[in-house]
């Protein structure tokens, strides 16, 4: 057994899956203790905020401030107000006024900027642009210019009471604030999906709920699997002829057709997340017991487990002393197989809307599907989705790491 | 005297392991074989026989690698050619292979005539597709084959009839030399006797020239060959003809060998069934005297220390001893 | 020719008897559902109205339509005689139409879609498995892990990937749908463009995920086989090694047809999902808008026909791999 698992942790791709399920586990673990709380709460109410850290502007105002003259600071805020519109609107005037933008880029705001001081000029009429084009051009004019002349916007507090609104304070554009005196900063690594919850809180958690339900889908195929294939490979004769129809029958139909009919037929509320992992575990037995069988029956008939019959030994005993220790390495590799099948038809169960209950956990398989129905990989946000499939293809990668790694352990021949 | 058909000189071979280190399986063996003549060579498991019958072949593919030493069939010198020339005039035409395990020597799919027409145009690719059946037929019915099996896959093939089947594909272009590893080892007796029957036979009408048997079993070495020898830790023991080496061996590792085996022949009657104690050398790290020392119940401390070279004792008569032919005699005679 | 028949009548009697088991729970499964999906229809159509009479009639109409209203074995045989008419029923989720006439269009864009990129997924992955293990070296310590990861990508994730970066941002190809929404289904040229077009998304994303469980069987496959003592005896007899490299893939390869139809399940569920996400109008997406609308004669046709589409797949590849294998021939036919 030591000597087993000393070759096993030899293996560079069992131990490269083995790092990384080690290190999603960790993650899981860990994170949460620097983020606590529900992974479903709310806490946005737009949906799809983008990744990184939001500061409370309310706060800003009555933090300390400092003076930082900053030589770019002017330019910098015009980059950022100018959307990719009013750029793509200030070349199409150029061109209406035929001035030769080649080699201008459009993303190089102070080439774009310095163009356009030079040549607009409110009073021109470029040919076939309407008058409210014009007021447009007019108005993309003043942006520019406001941001760069010394102006201050002034801050009101109102008085429920009266409603009367009294000046509290200015800000100028040379006014910063140290971050660390904004009492409410919150970083959303991943943002926040349709719903605006946290995506990185809500996908640690997901990540655990979809590891559950893949390891007791897993733990109910292989007993069921190991159950049939010992009882076929070690009684055969009618017994056997029975498991193998069965098994048989089971392998061309498809499981996910029996996961979705089952799935639908048991109804949204009785779908749990443990509930929708047992189903699964009750589709996917077949391999199992296929390997498990062709496994006994070679040993059936070696010398030691003739000798422990002679000897009188229990079937039981047999099983459990002459037969198990030799096939629990191919038991091993099916179980983590079926994790990570447990783990993608869970996914795609919720795709088709079938998956576990929506208030209660989150799992990779829904968190995925809500992203679809707000379509995220339409609208650019790709934090909602694109983390989920990473998850799942990390997780079945790093199991699968694990299981070939196992293989070319338990069959020489795959060996490098 | 007859012509020398197969002349091995001081050929080394090696194999180079997944961890870089070389292990010599083949030592500074030389041998000759004349014309209509066959040698056994025999040995425990990992002796290195093997390794020889691959290596006499002249093509040397991972992890097996040539070393030093000349191959001359029939007068050409064949250690030193192109691969690529090997394997289109020399394999199959000068030297051709029977291997172990004859079972699963046949592509499972492919049918046999098919798979002789690849043999045949690997090496002569002008050949015509029909004539090539034609010879093929014919020589399944001179070796007393059924021609039936030409159109079969090999799965659809009987064990022994496989090995049959195997010998006549590899003697399909009258080879000069065939060298058999354990052609037999596998079979049934039924079986095993029509093997040997068909090598004889193929001797006989002269499809082949020379044989070398490989086998651990000595004593169907003393029914099939004219000489046998004796191969230990990579290099060559003991040689001699078939008579002497099975009721009169001289080496004691030989002895050893004959006397663990049952001999169903007169005069061995009397030899004591007996285990050769202890294994033999790790040959990435072979011993610097005597190879055999370890094991040998006649060694003396100088045995460990000097190589020991081979001793010619006439009428092809050879074996590798620190102790003299007069020597070993007397112990044996105290020995019983 | 006797051995033949002997082996199709096995396989043919093998195949019926899982078409039934097929057909029994496809109508039992669904039937276990608590709801009442009579009442669920008729809920949606009298809402707003009071009049209770009315309502029942209703009710009692729809049950009479569907036949809830009969013990389930009586169901069981009407279900049964319908289909061998060829009737599936009417849909509950768009009522009136007939579920022969929704299915009966999705089942050639499935069948259009999936049947040429399994085929070419199999292809693929099996030259690329047979070259790393005939390469080894490099090229395996790149492929192996490569086609590890990307068979362990789950199918919707690569089309949603392929969606969001040829269809979304580099707009090289179209969104959604099997053609262009604007259009009406005809043969000109434009139209079989367009289909073309949106063929080229969910094609190539069932075949990058059916590429690395191919490689990776056919890579064991073939290193069983490039060991195999008859490579050895064919050197020894002469044969160029390119000639051996030609019998050890092929010896390698014909198992793994059979792997196919061992795997063809597994690989139609990825596929079905990955339909739903580019909106294919194959039986995917029926499938989803089915389990959407709680519509049950629907998914039960949906599913039916894939567990068939199925059963031939495998049939039809056991026969195949019959006559191409020798192997199999002598194990079966005696």
């Amino acid at each position: 057994m030591k000597n087993t698992l000393k070759q096993v942790f030899h293996s560079g791709k069992f131990v490269a899956g083995f790092g990384i399920l080690v290190f999603i586990l960790l993650l899981m673990l860990i994170y949460p203790l620097f983020n606590p709380g529900n992974p479903l709460e709310r806490i946005g109410v737009g949906t799809f905020a983008a990744p990184g850290t939001y500061v409370s502007v309310y706060d800003s105002i009555s933090a300390e401030k400092e003076i930082l003259r900053l030589s770019d600071a002017d330019d910098k805020r015009l980059a950022q107000m100018m959307s990719m519109e009013d750029r793509v609107s200030m070349i199409a005037w150029f061109t209406a006024m035929d001035i030769d933008v080649t080699g201008l880029d459009m993303n190089d705001t102070d080439a774009l900027l310095e163009m356009w001081r030079a040549n607009y000029d409110d009073s021109a009429r470029p040919a076939g642009m309407t008058k409210s084009k014009r007021n447009f051009y007019a108005r993309l004019n003043n942006t520019i210019n406001d941001a760069s002349t010394a102006e201050a916007l002034s801050v009101t507090e109102v008085d429920l009471a009266t409603g009367e609104a009294t000046d509290v304070g200015q800000i100028g554009k040379t006014d910063y604030v140290n971050i660390n005196a904004v009492a409410n900063v919150k970083t959303l690594p991943l943002g926040t999906d349709n719903f605006g919850r946290d995506v990185l809180k809500e996908l640690v958690s997901a990540c655990g709920t979809s590891l559950m339900i893949g390891v007791i889908a897993g733990i109910v195929a292989t007993i069921i699997g190991l159950m049939l294939g010992l009882l076929a490979g070690y009684l055969g004769g009618v017994v056997d002829d029975i498991i193998m129809f069965v098994t048989n029958i089971f392998t061309v139909i498809p499981s996910f057709v029996l996961l979705i009919l089952i799935s639908y037929s048991l109804g949204q509320d009785q779908r749990g997340a443990s509930t929708v992992a047992v189903v699964i575990g009750l589709t996917s037995w077949v391999w199992t017991t296929r390997s498990v069988r062709s496994q006994v029956i070679s040993l059936r008939n070696r010398d030691h487990v003739n000798l422990s019959k002679l000897s009188g030994h229990s079937v039981m005993k047999i099983i459990m002393k002459d037969i198990l220790p030799y096939i629990a390495s191919y038991v091993v590799m099916a179980f983590i197989l079926q994790v990570s099948s447990g783990i993608l038809a869970e996914a795609q169960l919720s795709l088709l809307g079938l998956g576990p209950k929506t208030t209660e956990v989150p799992t990779l398989g829904l968190m995925m599907n809500w992203a679809m129905l707000y379509s995220a990989h339409l609208n650019g946000s790709w934090w909602a989705y694109f983390p989920v499939i990473l998850t799942i293809a990390l997780i079945s990668f790093s199991l699968n790491l694990m299981n070939t790694g196992l293989d070319q352990v338990f069959n020489p021949t795959l060996r490098d | 005297m007859s012509k020398t058909i197969l002349e091995v000189k001081d050929l080394t071979t090696k194999y180079i392991t997944r961890f870089g280190e070389d292990v010599y399986a083949v030592d500074h063996v030389s041998l000759k074989i004349e014309e209509g003549k066959s040698l056994g060579i025999a040995g425990e498991s990992g002796c290195g026989k093997s390794t020889l019958a691959l290596s006499l072949m002249g093509y040397y593919f991972a992890p097996l690698h040539y070393t030093s030493g000349e191959i001359i069939i029939d007068g050409k010198n064949i250690s030193g050619l192109d691969p690529d020339a090997v394997r289109k005039d020399i394999l199959g035409t000068e030297v051709a292979y029977i291997p172990q395990a004859a079972m699963n020597a046949l592509n499972p799919t492919r049918k046999i005539y098919k798979f002789i027409e690849d043999v045949v145009l690997a090496h002569q690719p002008k050949r015509n597709k029909k004539e090539i059946y034609e010879m093929a037929k014919s020589r399944f019915a001179e070796l007393g084959l059924p021609v039936s099996a030409l159109d079969k896959h090999a799965v659809e093939l009987s064990g022994g009839m496989k090995q049959r089947v195997v010998i006549a594909i590899s003697t399909i272009l009258s080879p000069k030399v065939l060298i058999a590893d354990e052609p037999s080892s596998a079979l049934d007796v039924t079986s095993q006797k029509m093997v040997i029957k068909m090598l004889r036979d193929m001797m006989d009408r002269g499809f082949i020239k020379a044989m070398i048997f490989i086998t651990h079993e000595l004593p169907l070495l003393y029914n099939v060959t004219d000489d046998i020898m004796v191969m230990y830790a990579g290099q060559i023991v003991e040689q001699g003809s078939a008579k002497e080496m099975v009721f009169d061996p001289i080496h004691p590792y030989s002895r050893g060998l004959m006397q663990s085996i049952l001999v169903p022949e007169e005069g061995t009657r009397d030899n004591k069934l007996a285990a050769i104690p202890g294994t033999p050398p790790n040959l990435k790290n072979p011993p610097k005297g005597c190879r055999f020392a370890a094991r040998c119940k006649y060694a003396v401390p100088q045995c460990h220390f000097n190589a020991i070279p081979m001793i010619e004792a006439g009428d092809g008569r050879r074996f590798r001893c620190g102790h003299s032919i007069q020597n070993l005699r007397e112990v044996y005679e105290n020995d019983k | 020719m006797k051995r033949y028949q002997k082996y199709f009548t096995k396989k043919i009697i093998w195949f019926i008897v899982t078409l039934i088991v097929a057909l029994i729970l496809n109508f039992i499964l669904p039937r276990l559902m608590p709801a009442d999906p009579v009442a669920a229809i008729t809920g949606k159509l009298v809402s707003g109205s009071t009049d209770a009479t009315a309502s029942a009639r209703i009710y009692e109409k729809y049950q009479e339509e569907f036949g809830t209203n009969k013990p389930m074995i009586e169901q069981f045989f009407i279900y049964i005689g319908n289909l061998l008419k060829g009737d599936m029923g009417t849909s509950f989720g768009q009522y009136p139409r007939k579920v022969n006439d929704i299915v009966g269009s999705a089942i050639w864009w499935t069948i259009g879609l999936q049947l040429p990129a399994i085929i070419v997924g199999w292809l693929i992955g099996n030259v690329l498995g047979a070259l790393a293990a005939y390469i080894r070296k490099g090229f395996d310590k790149v492929l192996m892990p490569l086609s590890l990861f990307f068979s362990s990508v789950p199918a919707f994730g690569m089309a949603v990937v392929l969606l969001v970066l040829f269809a979304v941002n580099l707009k090289i190809a179209p969104v959604s749908g099997g053609y262009g929404f604007d259009m009406i289904p005809n043969f000109s040229w434009a139209f079989v463009w367009s289909v073309i077009t949106h063929y080229q998304l969910p094609f190539w994303s069932i075949v990058l995920i059916s590429i690395g469980g191919q490689a990776i069987g056919m890579r064991s496959m073939s290193i069983y086989e490039l060991n195999a003592d008859y490579v050895k005896y064919a050197r020894f007899l002469g044969i160029k090694d390119r000639k051996i490299v030609g019998y050890v893939f092929r010896n390698a390869m014909l198992p793994q047809v059979t792997g196919l139809a061992l795997s063809i399940g597994t690989m139609i569920g990825g596929a079905l999902v990955a339909e739903i996400i580019f909106s294919y109008p194959g039986l995917g997406s029926v499938m989803y808008s089915a389990i959407t609308a709680a519509d049950y004669p629907l998914i039960s046709a949906t599913t039916l026909i894939i567990t068939i589409m199925v059963l031939i797949v495998t049939f039809v590849l056991d026969i195949i791999y019959a006559f191409i294998d020798p192997r199999v021939k002598a194990a079966q036919f005696d």
